[in-house]
């Protein structure tokens, strides 16, 4: 009897999937075979890899390629596929940054991938940051950049130069309402960019065809210059503090002890959790920030290059699933359709506080900026030096780096 | 020398034993040395082969040769006494000797971002770009797979109103032409259900083999189709062409021929073929290190600080860490070995977690060390910001990081000092003081002296504190590269070699390396010098 019994068991085991498996397939496609041969294998950071893994096993149920997630460190994925890629360990996909390009392409290390017709679906910035010498190198799943964070409580509408955020900032520390108008990183040059880029200053000038050009360093140009006076105005007279750090710059702000800041997507979940009222608007005096994308990237040493180019444009390359990165991730996504299916006032105000950006340069000759850049930030920030000194140094300085290798 | 069956001298430990009253027990002993050798071997052949197969041929020599050696040691008689530091001697050839090797050898290369690669892997990427030649028509397509191969495919392509059935080999055919039962067959967009001989792939099923199929050129020359991605083909070309005699690329499309310069395809006119290969190119990267702005900006300052903070680290630590040695091997000392354990926790936490602590201690608007000096005295320095502050920032944290290491070291060494001569000292009148300074202090140095020097060594590298302190800064004014005040050497090449223009470049910061190392190499040789000064003094006491 109990022999029967486990008999019936085993049998209904091994019928009960076999029935439901023949149910869910019966619909016009054929019956698909999983392949063990043809995986494919995706770097993703923890932010992404559910979303990944979910529809990675969609793609498995439905096309047969069995799909794995790695989950590794944003920053590490780049290191590891540097290393992993050419041993032929690496992933078909991963995920990254749009700057990581200057590196990735340089070595041969990720492939050109092709959108066709798809292309016209995402915004022009965010293709524009995965081009890279006028290919294609990632297909993008959200843009990021920084705006112009304002407390209402304090400053009625927002500035519209940098002029006037001096104005506001004296006339709300001689009122005695916060103790500090306006507040920033010490040494930190990204979030300086857009004071720069209102007063006409930039870091590599552009080439007619969009690329940038590592020969023309705007450091020490009159508008970088005068953005740099700007900020050595604002330490002296006291508007702006020293020494303070990411953290301390957005402890001020959200304790009310400062009235106006600068700061990205990133901030807004700590900004909440605070309870601060605060506005986001464009950057004064037509600032524009850097842009940060960041997507997907298909490895040079895949041997499945066409089909992870199918599963990102065909599978990946779909509202809800960008609608789901977006959740997680909390950038604005790259995708028109689901950039327009959000209603969020917050996302809608970065989008229109970096319809001007500009990628981050990803040519290689950037790593040589940022330590020279953000030296001259600090020395006007510590008033070691002027402004103008500062940063007439700190373009010497790339040019003989950049020339010097 | 051993020969077996002679007796045993008793000074070998280990050595051959006498043999067992009952039955001998050689055969076993070298049933069981050559058993653990042939499975050693058999290890060391299967990684050898990997690291063949994988290209890495210099750890492979080494592999080899270990194993070589340690089959000589334990094989012939006559290296008998090499068996008892066969496994040292391997680790330290594996460990030691390999990295140094290899590093100067990557000092003489191009290896870094751009030339990560190996030669045949750039030469197969550049060789497997394509591009469409231009009017080439867009395609979409069908697979079907024949029932008899499952790894040949025919392709159903269609463009505006024109239909082709395309095989491997054989000139397109038009619909027209095509068999009646093709004809016969065309669902509603046109796609034939019934090709005989082969079956038609659903959407579905072609994903599994998309890139098998991008790698079948259908139809004939000059007319193929190549799959290019899920919903197109066309007719795809090979971009560059490589000629092997000549060691050129030539590219197809404009005619421009580029040769290799130092492990990158370049044409006449400077333009690249990226990405480049890694290539010896001989003092390259030490022509580079010595005419680099680096060398002509603040290199001396930078070279000078790195002694001091060296030099200063081992003085203070040391200072610090016989202070309280002495103190707890004070007999009189209450609480000793509770107090000891106390004292010993900066060592025992990670410095990289209290390297950072300190550093939030320091900062200006919250740290506690800020705000306790400013509530006290009304100003506090900036710890961070102010370049002698930081300087002093950085000595105080090295200082509580290292003194419980000077203090293990120092309190073994003091317990085995001879306290004969202590008596003798203090019938002759002499006191405390006078006692430290010509005995316990010389004595100590005896026994502490390379310690001190390897902690110098240590600190001169001391890359962790100086980057989570202030990253090197705060920035030094006007210099020609950037650097800053706290930047010592390793920290400052670092930037110079990872921040110059190109990514990471091993073979430069390999070149730097090896500087370093000769630095050291040599302030090191000279410091074994003066400790044989102290050994004198030990020997005249």
């Amino acid at each position: 009897m109990k022999r029967f019994v486990l008999v019936l068991l085993i049998l209904a085991a091994i019928l009960v999937p076999a029935f439901a498996a023949a149910e869910a397939e019966a619909p016009v496609e054929e019956p698909i075979v999983v392949d063990p041969d043809t995986t494919l294998v995706i770097w993703a950071d923890d932010t992404r890899a559910p979303i990944l893994e979910a529809i990675g096993a969609d793609f498995t149920a439905q096309y047969g390629v069995p799909v794995t997630i790695q989950e590794l460190g944003f920053g590490d994925i780049r290191d590891n596929i540097k290393v992993a890629g050419p041993a032929g360990e690496g992933a078909d996909i991963i995920i990254g940054a749009h700057d990581w390009l200057g590196e990735l392409v340089g070595s041969g290390i990720v492939a050109p991938i092709d959108l066709g017709s798809r292309v016209n679906d995402f915004t022009s910035s965010s293709i524009a940051g995965f081009t890279y010498d006028g290919e294609l190198y990632g297909m993008p799943y959200a843009v990021e950049n920084l705006a112009f964070f304002y407390n209402p409580d304090f400053v009625s509408q927002a500035p519209e130069t940098w002029e006037e955020v001096r104005r506001v900032a004296e006339s709300l520390q001689n009122a005695g309402t916060v103790e500090y108008g306006f507040v920033r990183q010490e040494g930190d040059p990204y979030h300086f960019f857009p004071i720069q880029t209102a007063y006409g200053g930039y870091v590599f000038g552009v080439n007619s065809d969009g690329t940038y050009d590592a020969d023309d360093v705007g450091i020490d140009n009159a508008g970088s210059i005068e953005a740099a006076t700007w900020l050595e105005g604002m330490v002296t007279s006291g508007n702006i503090p020293a020494g303070v750090d990411w953290d301390t710059y957005h402890s001020l702000f959200e304790s009310g002890q400062a009235a106006m800041i600068v700061t990205g997507p990133w901030a807004l979940d700590r900004l909440d959790a605070s309870g601060v009222n605060y506005e986001i608007a464009n950057l004064p005096g037509g600032g524009k920030p850097f842009l940060g994308v960041q997507g997907f990237m298909i490895s040079s040493f895949s041997e499945n290059q066409a089909l992870a180019e199918a599963f990102l444009t065909e599978f990946v390359a779909t509202t809800d699933v960008m609608l789901d990165l977006f959740d997680r991730g909390g950038r604005p996504p790259a995708l028109i359709d689901a950039l327009n299916a959000i209603d969020d006032p917050r996302m809608a105000a970065f989008g229109e506080a970096g319809r001007e950006g500009l990628p981050m340069p990803a040519i290689p000759e950037m790593s040589a900026v940022w330590s020279a850049w953000g030296d001259a930030v600090t020395l006007i920030m510590q008033e070691q030096v002027t402004g103008a000194e500062a940063f007439a140094t700190a373009a010497e300085q790339v040019r003989a780096t950049i020339a010097g290798n | 020398m051993q020969t077996e069956g002679a007796p045993a001298p008793s000074s070998l430990p280990g050595g051959p034993k006498p043999s067992h009253p009952f039955f001998s027990l050689k055969p076993v002993r070298l049933l069981i040395r050559f058993g653990m050798l042939a499975i050693l071997d058999a290890f060391s052949l299967l990684f050898i082969w990997t690291l063949i197969a994988n290209g890495r041929y210099p750890l492979a020599a080494f592999v080899f040769v270990i194993t070589v050696g340690v089959n000589i040691a334990f094989l012939v008689e006559k290296a008998y006494p090499f068996r008892w530091f066969a496994p040292g001697l391997a680790l330290m050839i594996l460990m030691l000797v390999y990295p140094t090797a290899y590093t100067l050898y990557v000092a003489f290369t191009n290896y870094g971002d751009g030339n990560l690669l190996t030669r045949v892997q750039v030469i197969d990427q550049i060789e497997s770009r394509t591009f469409a030649p231009e009017g080439a028509t867009e395609y979409s397509w069908t697979a079907f797979r024949s029932n008899s191969d499952p790894d040949e495919y025919v392709l159903w392509i269609q463009t505006e109103g024109e239909s082709f059935l395309a095989e491997v080999g054989e000139e397109l055919t038009t619909l027209d032409n095509a068999s009646s039962a093709i004809r016969g067959s065309l669902d509603a967009s046109g796609i034939p259900t019934d090709v005989p001989g082969f079956t038609r792939l659903a959407p579905n099923q072609i994903f599994a083999i998309l890139d098998a199929l991008t790698e079948i050129t259908f139809g004939e020359e000059p007319n193929t189709v190549t799959v290019d991605s899920v919903r197109v083909a066309r007719r795809l070309e090979q971009r560059y062409l490589f000629d092997s005699v000549a060691d050129t690329f030539t590219d197809q499309r404009t005619g421009v021929v580029y040769t290799p310069v130092q492990g990158t395809f370049t044409a006449d006119d400077g333009s690249t073929l990226s990405p480049g290969y890694w290539v010896p190119v001989g003092g390259e990267n030490f022509r580079r290190l010595f005419r680099s702005p680096s060398l002509r900006g603040p290199f001396i300052r930078v070279l000078i600080w790195t002694f001091a903070f060296a030099v200063f680290s081992v003085l203070l630590t040391f200072s610090v860490g016989l202070f309280f040695a002495m103190v707890f091997d004070h007999p009189n000392m209450p609480a000793k070995n509770v107090l000891r354990s106390l004292v010993l926790i900066p060592y025992a936490l990670p410095a990289f977690i209290t390297a950072n602590i300190w550093r939030g201690m320091f900062l200006p608007q919250f740290g506690v060390i800020s705000t306790t000096l400013e509530n006290l005295f009304g100003s506090s320095p900036l710890w961070l910001a102010d370049p002698t502050w930081a300087k002093v920032g950085i000595l105080i944290i090295q200082t509580w990081l290292g003194f419980p290491y000077m203090m293990i070291i120092c309190t073994g060494a003091l317990q085995s000092l001879p306290s004969d001569i202590f008596e003798a000292a203090t019938i002759d009148g002499a006191g405390p003081l006078r006692k430290f300074w010509n005995l316990t202090l010389p004595l100590l140095l005896v026994s502490v002296g390379p310690l001190l020097i390897a902690s110098f060594a240590f600190n001169f590298n001391n890359f962790t504190l100086i980057d989570i302190y202030a990253e090197g800064g705060p920035p030094i004014v006007g210099t020609l590269t950037p650097a800053g005040h706290t930047d010592i050497l390793i920290t400052y090449v670092f930037r110079l070699a990872f921040s110059g223009g190109r990514g990471a470049d091993f073979g430069y910061a390999s070149a730097i390396t090896m500087v370093i190392f000769l630095i050291l190499a040599t302030i090191t040789a000279l410091q074994f010098r003066f400790t044989r000064i102290w050994e004198e003094i030990s020997e005249n006491v």
